[in-house]
This record gives structure tokens, sequence and C-alpha cells, in this order.
């Protein structure tokens, strides 16, 4: 598809954007593994005054994404884990570039939510959002979505004759999740459940 | 809700309907003796006596009173419009689902007095014997139905007039519109003097059965013990004797007069989506303010008055129908449908203290009677809609939610002044007129998929057989889709022509034979006129003509244009074939119509636009056409439960769906053919021009789920406002699980109170046939917002 044809289809929800002050967002997959189309897109959008969001994990070329981000008005942006290594370790990469265009974004002003996907046994830990607050305090960011662990895609990883090498966790309980954004709230964040 | 409330709602609850023969027998009694030979004197000599010697009726704790049968859930019946025969009797007392109770004495009296008298003497008599061998073809092959067969014209909404004038004042003004009578030179002035006095007499009538009320409380207070339910009575007799006579002086004669005027337009004559206050919240705003502001009534007094009428509506089962009008729509519900907040007349928003107490009320009482509806202005606040939204989210059907700019624009097309316009609004489901001063008669279902199936047959009907169409050419000739366009544009005009003249017989015979004097009375200009209300006595008179099934004819008409005439993947012939064998031996086939063709619904041009011209078809045939009293056809789209009978006489059609399937209710998409989620229903929708219609209607079917919290109310506010700003005419809500579905089709003990909306109205869902219950469940069940 082309950036005018993804922009026709963008077009038939206008009513509704103007009516909910809504917009559109782009996730993936990652979306700015295809940066050039993703910045036009954002680019079309703006010109035609649709606002717009960007749902990202962050790993990209920091001049990638600060060009990206003239363009967006909402960062949905992912914060797994804060210890490098664990980070490497589930992901493949370390968090460092992560951290950086965060630290980037938040300097640039930009509006930010910070999300967090909640994985017991890996990321669910004292540790992990104690260093996650002290953090994005230092950024001055404000916003954060927990979001718990489930197991939707499962079924999509079966039939792709895949594994996720997750199917021995279990999604958190409703207190484990409470425990963990009371203490964020405690700490003055604005913590959202889901969303 | 109060415990006296409490009691009253539960009992209108356990009651069930039953056929009460008074109106029968007295009527009967009376025709029998009395020699009048002027059809409007006899009318309302008759409306006299009626109102004279009908049970007056008056309940523990009720501060409301008054009932058209002889106790709450009577059901009269009008031998003059439809005589039952003793075997309609028979089934309405054994029916299973909306069942009414026959008992002995009532089939008595109809076997000895009323049918002897009324046979071949009813409107339904007197129709069927006027009507073409080509009417009738239609009419029985499922083209088109006819309203007035069994019921009068009605889908009458009451002004402000009872709030401004006593009957006494209504009087005064007959007395001197028949002083202006000019015997000179008007060669009607005696069919108009007979006309005014039979109106007056009407007046009396009525204000007789509000003094009899009097009378009874009076009498019922000299025994009570209850020192407070005396007190009550007392009350009750000063309001009866104050009005309908008089001009109502605070809340609760507001109220009660509303209800004797209800009571005897209904009673008057069995008229269409019985009677209705219209735009109640601001009749009653003055009254509310004055009595709070005085100290005289309190919020809480004011809802349970309210709430005391809500049972008097609820009280009031619709008329039981006969044959082929049971099926199209079998319910006990009769459609009074208050509007709440919209605009006032001088344009600016309507929404005022009383419309959220009538929210209130209605989330409260939960009744299936009165319906009820928003009518939704770009000036109305957000909190108004979601205040809505929130009862909506409850689940049973009500309010539903109308574009109160739309309505406006779509009156003023029609030639209203923009006062009249602004205290307009809607009737019935989603029917819009201008209150108080116009004749809105709908008049007769239409099919537009078995236009498209007689057309594909060459004017054949493939059901039975029967030639009973124009022969518009052998669709295996066609060689393009324009080419099959216009023959169908060909056969819907040779149909719709059979309706009208069809139609224009029925508006003379109850022109000349069945005038309603009472309800002329209090209609905008027929006393100035000296004419009826079925006579073009009102200031406006429009007939109109409702489309049915627009989706699954512009689905069928998509499929050959795509599959036949484009890709060409399968011939005209092997089409026709295979639906003429039901798609029987050929579900690949099937399966490709249904899943591979561009349907509406989905906000694709390909089809909304074959949907505009299906629009623009049915419009050029009938909009502006004339009627008999003066005025003109409408068109407007709503099928109420018709789709469900209409699909039973209607084959397999070419998108896919099996002979005999629902067709689509009203403009939604057809059922699962809208596979991208509710902005792109409304954005298709939306492409049809509602302007020009009076009135459209849309279901949408929720899970509960979608709606949970501010958020999701949120977000149904935000979908309607974009719907309305799209100029969109109604929109409303099933929010229901499919699993609560089934497992009350399963298990309907356990699911009694279970309502849903079903066209424009909510119903009990336990009384639904099966047919219509599968049809509500295969609604698309949107899940999430696209």
């Amino acid at each position: 598809m082309t950036v005018p044809e993804v922009l026709t289809e963008v077009l038939k929800d206008e009513v509704f954007f103007d009516e909910s002050r809504g917009g559109v967002t782009i996730s993936g997959g990652e979306p700015l593994f295809q940066a050039g189309f993703v910045e036009a897109l954002l680019a079309a959008c703006h010109a035609r005054r649709i606002r717009t969001a960007l749902d990202t994990c962050g790993f990209a070329d920091p001049g990638v994404m600060r060009r990206v981000s003239e363009h967006v008005d909402l960062f949905l942006y992912d914060l797994k884990l804060m210890d490098s290594e664990k980070h490497q370790r589930y992901t493949g990469v370390k968090n460092d570039v992560i951290l950086q265009n965060l630290k980037m974004l938040a300097e640039r002003g930009s509006h930010i939510v910070v999300r967090v996907p909640v994985i017991p046994g890996v990321n669910d830990d004292r540790e992990n959002f104690g260093a996650l607050s002290e953090y994005l305090s230092s950024l001055g960011l404000k916003d954060i979505d927990l979001l718990p662990y489930h197991r939707l895609g499962s079924d999509k990883y079966l039939r792709l004759h895949m594994l996720c090498g997750m199917e021995e966790i279990d999604p958190p309980t409703t207190e484990q999740m409470e425990t963990i954004a009371s203490r964020l709230r405690r700490d003055g964040f604005h913590v959202r459940i889901g969303g | 809700m109060n415990a006296r409330v409490t009691r009253l709602r539960q009992a209108t609850l356990d009651t069930k309907p039953w056929l009460s023969i008074e109106r029968a027998a007295l009527l009967t009694e009376f025709c029998r003796q009395d020699k009048t030979v002027p059809v409007p004197l006899r009318r309302a000599r008759a409306f006299l006596y009626l109102m004279e010697h009908k049970e007056v009726y008056i309940g523990a704790e009720e501060l409301i009173v008054g009932e058209r049968g002889s106790a709450p859930k009577a059901t009269p019946t009008f031998p003059e419009l439809c005589c039952h025969s003793v075997e309609d009797f028979k089934t309405l007392n054994s029916r299973e689902k909306v069942g009414y109770s026959v008992d002995d004495n009532a089939l008595r009296v109809q076997e000895k007095e009323v049918i002897p008298y009324w046979h071949d003497r009813s409107m339904r008599d007197l129709i069927f014997a006027e009507m073409t061998p080509e009417w009738k073809n239609a009419y029985e092959a499922g083209v088109f139905t006819e309203f007035m067969e069994q019921r009068a014209p009605g889908h009458t909404v009451l002004g402000d007039i009872i709030y401004r004038k006593g009957l006494l004042d209504v009087k005064a003004d007959i007395e001197a519109a028949l002083a202006r009578l000019d015997f000179f030179n008007d060669s009607e002035a005696s069919v108009k003097k007979d006309e005014l006095r039979a109106m007056a007499i009407s007046a009396d009538a009525v204000m007789r059965f509000a003094e009899r009320h009097a009378e009874k409380a009076e009498a019922l207070a000299r025994t009570e013990t209850n020192p407070v339910r005396q007190a009550e009575l007392r009350q009750i007799a000063e309001v009866c004797h104050h009005v309908p006579a008089h001009a109502p002086r605070n809340f609760w004669e507001a109220l009660q007069a509303y209800w004797f005027t209800h009571l005897g337009v209904v009673t008057e004559l069995n008229t269409w989506d019985s009677f209705c206050p219209g735009r109640f919240d601001q009749h009653l705003d003055p009254f509310y303010q004055k009595d709070v502001e005085g100290g005289a009534l309190t919020r809480e007094q004011a809802k349970e008055l309210l709430e005391c009428l809500w049972v008097k509506f609820n009280n009031q089962p619709a008329p039981p129908k006969v044959g082929v009008t049971a099926a199209e729509s079998g319910t006990y519900t009769d459609f009074a449908n208050i509007n709440n907040g919209g605009l006032k007349r001088d344009g600016s928003d309507g929404v005022n203290d009383v419309t959220y107490l009538i929210l209130d009320v209605i989330d409260e009482m939960h009744l299936l009677q009165p319906s009820s509806n928003l009518q939704l202005s770009r000036k109305n606040p957000d909190a108004f809609l979601k205040r809505g939204l929130e009862i909506v989210r409850e689940g049973w059907g009500q309010p539903s939610i109308f574009n109160a700019d739309m309505v406006v624009e779509e009156l003023l097309r029609q030639g209203k002044l923009i006062e009249e316009a602004r205290c307009g609004g809607i009737s019935g489901c989603v029917e819009t007129g201008a209150f108080g001063r116009e004749a809105y008669i709908l008049t007769g279902y239409f099919n537009l998929p078995k236009v498209l199936e007689i057309t594909l047959n060459n004017g054949v009907d493939p059901r039975t057989g029967n030639k009973i169409g124009k022969e518009t050419g052998d669709a295996r000739a066609f060689v393009s889709y324009e080419q099959l366009f216009a023959a169908f544009r060909e056969q819907l005009h040779y149909f719709v022509d059979i309706k009208v003249r069809g139609n224009n017989v029925i508006e003379r015979l109850y022109a000349d034979y069945m005038p309603a004097p009472f309800l002329s009375s209090l209609v905008d200009n027929c006393i100035e006129k000296g004419k009826d209300y079925n006579n073009g006595g009102p200031k406006y008179n429009t007939t109109y003509i409702m489309g049915v099934g627009p989706a699954t004819c512009t689905d069928g008409l998509s499929a050959i244009k795509f599959h036949v005439f484009e890709n060409k993947t399968i011939t005209m012939d092997a089409l026709l074939e295979s639906l003429a064998r039901n798609f029987e031996g050929d579900e690949k086939l099937r399966l490709r119509l249904w899943n591979k063709t561009p349907k509406f619904g989905n906000d694709e041009d390909y089809a909304d636009t074959i949907l505009q011209d299906v629009f623009n078809a049915f419009m050029d045939e009938v909009d502006k056409r004339k009627n008999t009293k003066g005025g003109c056809y409408r068109v407007n789209y709503l099928s109420t439960t018709c789709h469900v009978y209409f699909g039973s006489m209607t084959g397999a059609t070419p998108d896919g769906r099996r002979a005999g399937d629902s067709l689509s209710d009203g403009i939604s998409p057809a059922q699962g053919a809208d596979r991208k989620g509710p902005t792109a229903v409304v954005k298709s929708a939306a492409k049809m021009d509602h302007a020009r219609t009076g009135g459209t209607l849309l279901n949408q079917k929720f899970t509960p789920k979608l709606m949970e919290g501010e958020d999701g109310i949120d977000k149904v506010a935000y979908l309607v406002r974009s719907y309305f700003r799209m100029d969109g005419h109604h929109i409303q809500f099933n929010v229901v699980t499919a699993a609560t579905l089934h497992a009350a089709q399963a298990e309907p003990e356990k699911y009694r109170d279970l309502i849903v909306r079903v066209a424009g109205y909510s119903d009990y869902f336990c009384d639904l046939t099966p047919a219509l219950q599968n049809e509500i469940i295969a609604r698309t069940e949107q899940e999430a917002f696209a």
C-alpha cells in the first residue's frame, strides 16, 4: 500500500476523529522498522490536521526517532525491563537505545505514555519497577499504562507452528496488578491498568 | 420508586392482557337502535354513548385514573373497523405468544350480537370489496401490506392545545366555526356543520367521562376509612372535575388532562400507534416550575405522578389483530413514543428539568409502554445524551435516539414552517411529523427485494408461479447491469401504482365512513376547515409508504453486478436456476455470493452507491405523488417486524440469502453483512439522503462490554454524534449478549423480563416468534469499534 492509499482509508474515519478528538494510532509489530513509510504517513496525517499516536518499543535509530517525533502527538512507549542484561535475554537486544530515545523525547517535550507489559516472573519484581519509577521520575514523565500479560496470541503461535517460549507463564492476578499500580501511584504517577 | 409505584408497576406486569367485549357490545347496542343519518353525527353519538356507559375504573392507590377497557390490561375491540370471527377469538385465547384471554361471555356476545350486526359492514370488509385483482395479487404475494384494513389512520401526536385550552374552550371554537359557515356560497357548508356538531358532541363525551371519574372518586372517598387515601380520592375528584373541561392549572392536572384526552382518542377509534403526548417535557415544564417554585410540588412527587401515568400507558396493550397483520407485528406494544429534549419553538436547546425527570422515570419503570426517545440536537448538552445512554446500556432497548436537527430539516423540506418543525418530532417507530397539526398516515410496508425477485422472473412470483407483475423482459437476455436496473425501476413503478391506487380508494372510504371527530377537534386546522382528521382537516396531510429491505435489495443487485456482469464468474442463467432451487446442491456458490459480494454497511462505495440508486428509484416513484386529502406521498424506511414476514414470502436472493430468511431490517445492513464495525455501518447508512425521508431506522447491537464504564458511554456518544453530524435520522442499540439470548430461547421461563429492541420499539424477547428471536440473534454483534 502507498501512503495516499492508507490516508484514504484513514480519512474515512475523519468525522469520528472530529467528534471524539481522536486520531490515528500507528502500531505494529514495530512501526519504526518501516520508518520511512511511517514518517511519510504521519506527515500526511498532520497535513490534514489528524492527530497521531505512535505505538513503539523505542528500539530505533535516534536520528529516525527525532525526525518521526516531529509528526507524533502522542507516544505509546513500551518499557519492558530496566535491567539491560535481562532485556537482552528476553528481547534479544539491550535497552540502552530505548532508554536514550525515551530521554531524548522527554527532553523535547513529547507527550508520552509509558506502557509496561506485566509478565509474572520476568519483570514484575520490585527492582524493575523501582528502577523504572526512578528513571521516569528523573525524566518528568507522569503517565504509565500497566498491561497485564495475556495469552490471546498463543493460539496464533500454535497455528503458525511456532513456540512463543512463554507457555508456562500465567497472566498476573488482579491483586498483583493493583499492588504494582499502587506502588507507582505512591511515587506520583498517573497509572491505568489496561489501556 | 416508592412503595405505591412498586405495587402498581408489579400489578401491570403481572396482569395478562384480556379481551374486553364491553366496547363492542355497547357500540352494537347503540348502532342497532340509532337512527342518525349523517355519518359524523352517528359516530359522535356512538362515542358519547360509549363514554357515558363504559365502566369507570379507579384502582387502589392510583393517582392518575382512567382505563380504555373496563380494567387494566382489558383490551377493547373495534368491530366497525375489523370484526373478529369466533375462530379469531379462540386463537387469541389459545395463542402461546402474545395471547389475550377471552372469556365465554365475550365469545357469546361476539357470536350472538356483534358479528350479526357488523359482518360485511366493517371497514375491513368494505376495503377488501373495493380492491382490484392486481392489488389483491400483490398483497397476497407479500409485495406490500395494508395498514388500514384493521386499524384506523393514526400516527397522531398531540401538540400543546390541551395545556392551553379546556374542552369547553374547544367547544367555543367549534361554535364560532359553526357561526361562520356560509350557507350561501359554500356547497359543503352543511357537511361541515355535521362534522363540527360531531366534534362538539365528542368533546361532551370526554368531559362526561372525566366527570364520571370525579363522581366515582367522591363515592369512594365517602366510604374510604384510611384518611390519607380519602384525601387522595378527594384530590382525584377535584382534578377530574376540572380537566379536561378546563385548561390544567398544575402538574397533576396536566397529566390527567393528557390521559383523558389519550383515552378519548384511542376509544373513539383504534388508531395506528395509539396516541402520544409528543414533546411531553416541553409541555410539562411550565407546570412543573410553577408548582415547585410555589412549594406545591417536590421533584419526588412529580416523579410519582409521572410513574403513575407510565403504569396507565402500560395497562393498554395494542388491540389484537387478525390474519397476516398479526404476523407482521405480533406484539402487545402500542407505540406511544415520548419525545425528550430537542429544540424549543424559538430554536434554542429544549432540554429542561422535566427532561431529566422523565429519563429517571423511564430508567426506574423499565416498562414496554410508553416507549421513549431522545430528540438529540447539536444544541443539546452531552449530559443529556449520556444520561440516555446509561439507560440504553441496561439493555432493554430504550430510549432510541433521534437527530432533532434532521427532523427539523425533513419537515422543512416538506413545507412546514420553521416553528412547526421545531415543535415536531417522531412517533410510532421513527416517523417524523409536525405535532398537533399533521395527519401523517402510514399505509403499508413495501417489499423492495420482492420487486427485484419478480423483475428477475419477468413478472412472475416464483413462490407461487403466478404472474403478478409486469413483463419487464427475460433477465437471461439482459446484457448489462443498467438494463437490469431499468427493468427493476419499471417493475417498481408498476407496484407503487397499484399500492397508491388502493390507498386512494381506502382514504376516501375512511373520509366518508369513519370520521374521528374527537381527534379532529384537537388537531389544527380541522375546526377552522370544518373537516375531519380523516378527510384532509389537518393543516398537513401526508401519506407514507415504508420501504423494507433496502440492504437486501442492494446486496442482491450488487451480487449480480459484481459476479454476473463485471467478473462474469457466473451466468445469469445459472444464478437464476440456483435461486429457484434455493441453492440446493450449490452451497459453494451460495457462500461465494454471501462472502464475496460487496455489501452495504462497510463504507465501501461499490455497494453503497447501489443503495443510493435503490433509494432514489423508490423516492422518484413515491415522493410528491398526490393523495386524496390535498397532501402528498412521502417515503420512510422502517420495517417494524415486517422484514421477517416479507422474508418468509421472498425466495432466495442473489446475495446468498436463503428463501424464507428474514430481510434486512430498517436501513440496517443485512444480518451479518457488515464486517467492519459500527463506524463503517453509520458511514454507509449516512450515504442515504435522510433529509428526503420521513424517517429511517438503524439498528445496532452491542455487547455490554462495549459500553462499560464512562469510557464506553463516551465512545457510543461519539458514534451517535458522528452519525448525526452526517445527517443520520435515528439510531438505536440493543445491548445484550448473544449468549444471553440463546439462554433465553432455551429457558424462556427464566428470562421473562428480558426486553430487547426489535424495530422501532422494544418487546419481551420471550414473546417473540422463534423466527424473530433468531433474527435478533443474527444481527451482527459488534464486538469492538473498528
